[in-house]
């Protein structure tokens, strides 16, 4: 975001362009692109969602595109690029999971296509046997469904149990915004990132063996 | 998305799928993950300590239908091989073999991974019998 009003150059006195609309003449800034200052929030792991909600609807009120209808043409598409960022935005950082993946990345952590280095070997080795068992239950031809239930549920506890560890990383972060913690939530996240991946396989009842 | 024939074939007939003692010298285990496509691969090789050839080569892999057949060929591919001639597979061989496209490139790179894992293991697992018996000899 520029720090000097594209409409009125800042030239009045006490006129900033950092919020979303200038001090001195009003007129719509282009949007902020990091989701946190498009909010106003600080950048943080634990939101309240209540305070997130609401703040949405007070944005989407403040920048419908239909309050600029009578507005330059550069105020209308300001107010349409804004509505889009704020739809994203609110979907990002509404979820805890999209919401974490996003600091990541704003922090400079690649968390796109990753390989086996940023895996815990014995993640790994828990992983492989999962699927292993879940295998083993799916061959089985005789009526699995019960079985299949119990590693879901074991699933879902191994879900939740990262989830609360996550939740507490995010708190520390929050505190410290020390890095070595995000390394550690990026090894969270990927443990995760298996565990729903093998409740979605447990959840599915198989229908070719 | 259209497998390639020779992913297909690969998938639904996988060459070498079973597992190695694990706890035998002469067995190199390696387990590599893709934590983004939720693919966890398992690839061993047994070498002949006489003069490095591997002999036996066999995997197990959770993933999609790329990343079984990449681990399937490499499989093929090891066996007969010695152990610094395995280390020349290139991900781009198996990339070319099997006629991946870009957006499962990263399976090749997983089996890469998993030769490189299994046979870092074994060299692991040599120097350190070597360490023992030097030790036994001094002692």
């Amino acid at each position: 975001m520029s720090a000097v009003c594209w409409n009125c150059g800042g030239g009045a006195p006490g006129a900033e362009a950092s919020g979303r609309f200038c001090t001195a003449c009003k007129a719509l800034q282009p949007p902020a692109t990091d989701y946190f200052e498009f909010f106003e929030l600080p950048r943080q792991l634990v939101l309240d969602p209540k305070d997130l909600e609401k703040r949405f609807y007070a944005l989407s009120r403040q920048l419908h595109p239909d309050l600029f209808s009578r507005k330059s043409s550069r105020e209308q598409e300001y107010s349409l690029e804004s509505a889009a960022v704020l739809n994203d935005a609110y979907r990002v950082l509404k979820d805890p999971i999209a919401r974490a993946l996003y600091v990541l990345k704003l922090e400079g952590f690649d968390t796109g296509e990753q390989t086996t280095k940023d895996v815990p070997p014995e993640l790994l080795e828990e992983v492989f046997e999962l699927n292993m068992a879940l295998e083993e239950l799916r061959m089985g031809d005789t009526d699995v469904l019960p079985q299949l239930e119990a590693a879901r549920l074991r699933f879902e506890n191994m879900r939740d149990e990262t989830d609360a560890e996550l939740q507490t990383k995010f708190g520390a972060w929050d505190a410290s915004h020390e890095r070595n913690i995000l390394t550690e939530i990026r090894g969270l996240l990927n443990r995760r990132k298996y565990v729903t991946n093998l409740i979605d396989k447990a959840s599915h009842v198989p229908d070719r063996v | 998305m259209a497998y390639s024939d020779k992913v297909l074939d690969h998938y639904n007939h996988p060459r070498n799928v079973g597992s190695l003692d694990k706890s035998s010298a002469s067995v190199g285990t390696g387990m590599v993950g893709a934590p983004e496509c939720g693919d966890v691969m398992k690839l061993q090789i047994r070498v002949n300590e006489e003069n490095g050839i591997i002999e036996d080569a066999k995997f197990k892999t959770f993933g999609c239908g790329s990343a079984i057949a990449s681990s399937s060929l490499a499989t093929e591919w090891l066996k007969g091989k010695t152990v610094d001639e395995a280390l020349q597979i290139k991900n781009t061989d198996i990339v070319n073999e099997l006629s991946l496209p870009p957006v499962k490139i990263h399976c090749s790179v997983l089996a890469e991974d998993a030769i490189k894992a299994a046979i870092s293991d074994y060299r692991t697992k040599q120097s350190s019998k070597v360490n023992t018996l030097a030790e036994q000899t001094v002692a």
